[in-house]
């Protein structure tokens, strides 16, 4: 399990687990999008877009949400209920979304 | 070395700062002098019909009202947050969250409005949130921490560049030390002297103890009110709020307000709150209470443990349950609604983003009995989250009167006004 979690979390790009992103996306709609938009891009001016954001640092962060390590009353109670397995298709998910990038 | 590297950076960021300052200064300081800005003057509509609109109009299929009444799409606008509706024309003004404040026409007195576009364009809105109008037409928009109004506006929003006048200066509603978005979302309204209330919800989910006495004085966790449009006599007019999401005050002067409860203390509590304020120098209990719950050493506030009971609090007149996240509120003051509605409160509950069931996404009404406290509060339309899938299909944010005795409920989640009316004998 923890070795398929690592794999998931290597190929996040390349989507290769569609079960994860698939995942990730039911439980964003219920648990992010009210403030992080269903599609990944914020809703709220002081939540950031997590469109394209990278898998690694979208898991690594609501594990440090959840343990307490990085602070925000918002985001520490959202990520208090999250398994391992839902963090990692959290970060499937938005990884997964394509962004076109246009500087001005 | 390093320090003079550092200084030259904060320098260039500061000149950087100081340019998009002094250009936005610019518009306000021109329009202040009934000048002129470069803006455009044609402003740009929002679409009124196509497929966005079709598929709102389907959403309220699934709303529930009682028999006679009857729910369709006023309008689509973005991020529609609070309302303030005309005192001589037909349109009304919509506050948002992020940067625009809204203006909504009904240019052929039909069933819906016909045009939906940007007030003022050349003034850059932070968080404009609350508006309201003054008995003779002055519009006021609340922002995070500054107030503006704008001298009939209901007749010059017609171009880019109208009249405005400052109440409060940026910086100056509360400490910049103690700025924030998080529940700065203002609520303004005036009452029949001209008094202004501007809600003031405090940032944190329970306001550290270091906070507290600060937050006290302000009036951050509280409602303060200026003596009028002039900005002067600052009073903190109530205290001991978290954050006061809705504000009425009625045509015999009653005031009523609601309350946001704390997070991340269980589904089931504490309750959401709706307070009658009946004069200045109230306290309603926050943070030693929320509802009857003490939240002062619960584990949202472990530091408040040693605070003491607030002398001569006030209880809540009514408790929601909990998270549904009751914001905007009005007295009815229309006379087509069946008779037991007519004095009564509309409430809109924007619903839960906590809750592991979500619960919420309705209007309710509270009915006022004759000695002027509040009856049980009742759901009056219910059905804007699609119980189903569990996900929002609207959320309602504020309810405002229509001249002909309908009711507006607006939606900052699909963008809309929403009309209730009432057909039925």
């Amino acid at each position: 399990m923890k070795n398929a979690f690592f794999v998931c979390l290597f190929f996040a790009v390349f989507n290769c687990h569609a079960d994860d992103v698939a995942a990730g996306r039911a439980k964003s709609d219920t648990a992010c999008s009210l403030c992080h938009g269903a599609n990944g891009i914020s809703t709220l001016p002081n939540a950031p877009n997590l469109a394209g954001q990278q898998a690694i640092y979208v898991t690594e962060q609501l594990r440090n949400y959840r343990s307490g390590k990085r602070q925000n009353e918002v985001m520490n109670l959202i990520a208090k209920n999250l398994t391992d397995p839902e963090i990692a298709q959290l970060g499937a998910w938005f990884s997964a979304i394509k962004v076109n990038v246009e500087t001005p | 070395m390093k320090c003079f590297k550092l200084a030259a950076i904060a320098a260039t960021v500061a000149a950087l700062g100081a340019t998009v300052a002094n250009a936005q200064d610019q518009n306000l300081e021109r329009l202040k002098g009934m000048g002129n800005t470069a803006t455009s003057m044609n402003i740009a509509t929002v679409p009124q019909e196509g497929k966005n609109a079709d598929a709102i109009r389907a959403n309220l299929k699934n709303v529930k009202l009682p028999d006679g009444f009857k729910i369709e799409l006023y309008a689509v606008v973005p991020d529609a947050r609070y309302m303030a509706v005309a005192p001589s024309t037909n349109m009304l003004f919509v506050g948002t969250r992020k940067t625009t404040v809204w203006a909504v026409t009904n240019r052929n007195n039909g069933d819906t409005a016909t045009e939906v576009k940007a007030f003022a364009p050349s003034i850059k809105f932070s968080n404009p949130n609350g508006v309201a109008f003054t008995k003779d037409g002055f519009l006021i928009v609340a922002e995070s921490n500054r107030i503006l109004h704008f001298p009939a506006a209901e007749y010059f929003y017609e171009g880019p560049d109208v009249a405005v006048g400052v109440v409060v200066p940026e910086g100056k509603l509360i400490p910049v030390a103690e700025q924030s978005f998080n529940h700065t979302g203002r609520v303004v309204k005036v009452d029949k002297d001209g008094k202004i209330y501007v809600n003031l919800g405090q940032p944190y989910n329970v306001q550290p103890a270091d906070k507290v006495a600060l937050f006290d004085e302000v009036g951050i966790g509280g409602i303060v009110r200026y003596n009028g449009l002039d900005g002067t006599g600052r009073t903190v007019y109530s205290r001991g709020m978290r954050n006061p999401t809705g504000l009425s005050i009625g045509p015999k002067g009653d005031m009523w307000a609601t309350d946001q409860q704390v997070d991340g203390l269980g589904d089931d509590i504490p309750p959401g709150e709706l307070n009658k304020l009946t004069k200045a120098g109230e306290h309603f209990g926050f943070p030693y209470y929320n509802g009857h719950f003490k939240v002062a050493g619960s584990s949202a506030a472990m530091d408040l443990k040693d605070m003491k009971e607030p002398a001569g609090h006030i209880f809540p007149q009514v408790e929601f349950p909990a998270h549904q996240a009751q914001l905007g509120l009005t007295h009815y003051t229309g006379t087509t609604f069946p008779k037991k509605y007519q004095g009564g409160l509309f409430v809109a509950a924007h619903g839960s983003w906590n809750r592991s069931v979500p619960s919420g996404y309705l209007v309710n009404f509270v009915p006022i009995k004759a000695d002027g406290n509040a009856g049980p509060s009742e759901v009056f339309a219910d059905g804007f989250l699609d119980k189903t899938t569990g996900r929002a299909l609207a959320r309602p944010v504020d309810v405002a009167n229509l001249p002909d005795g309908s009711i507006l409920v607006s939606d900052d989640y699909a963008g809309a006004l929403y009309r209730i009316s009432y057909s039925g004998n």
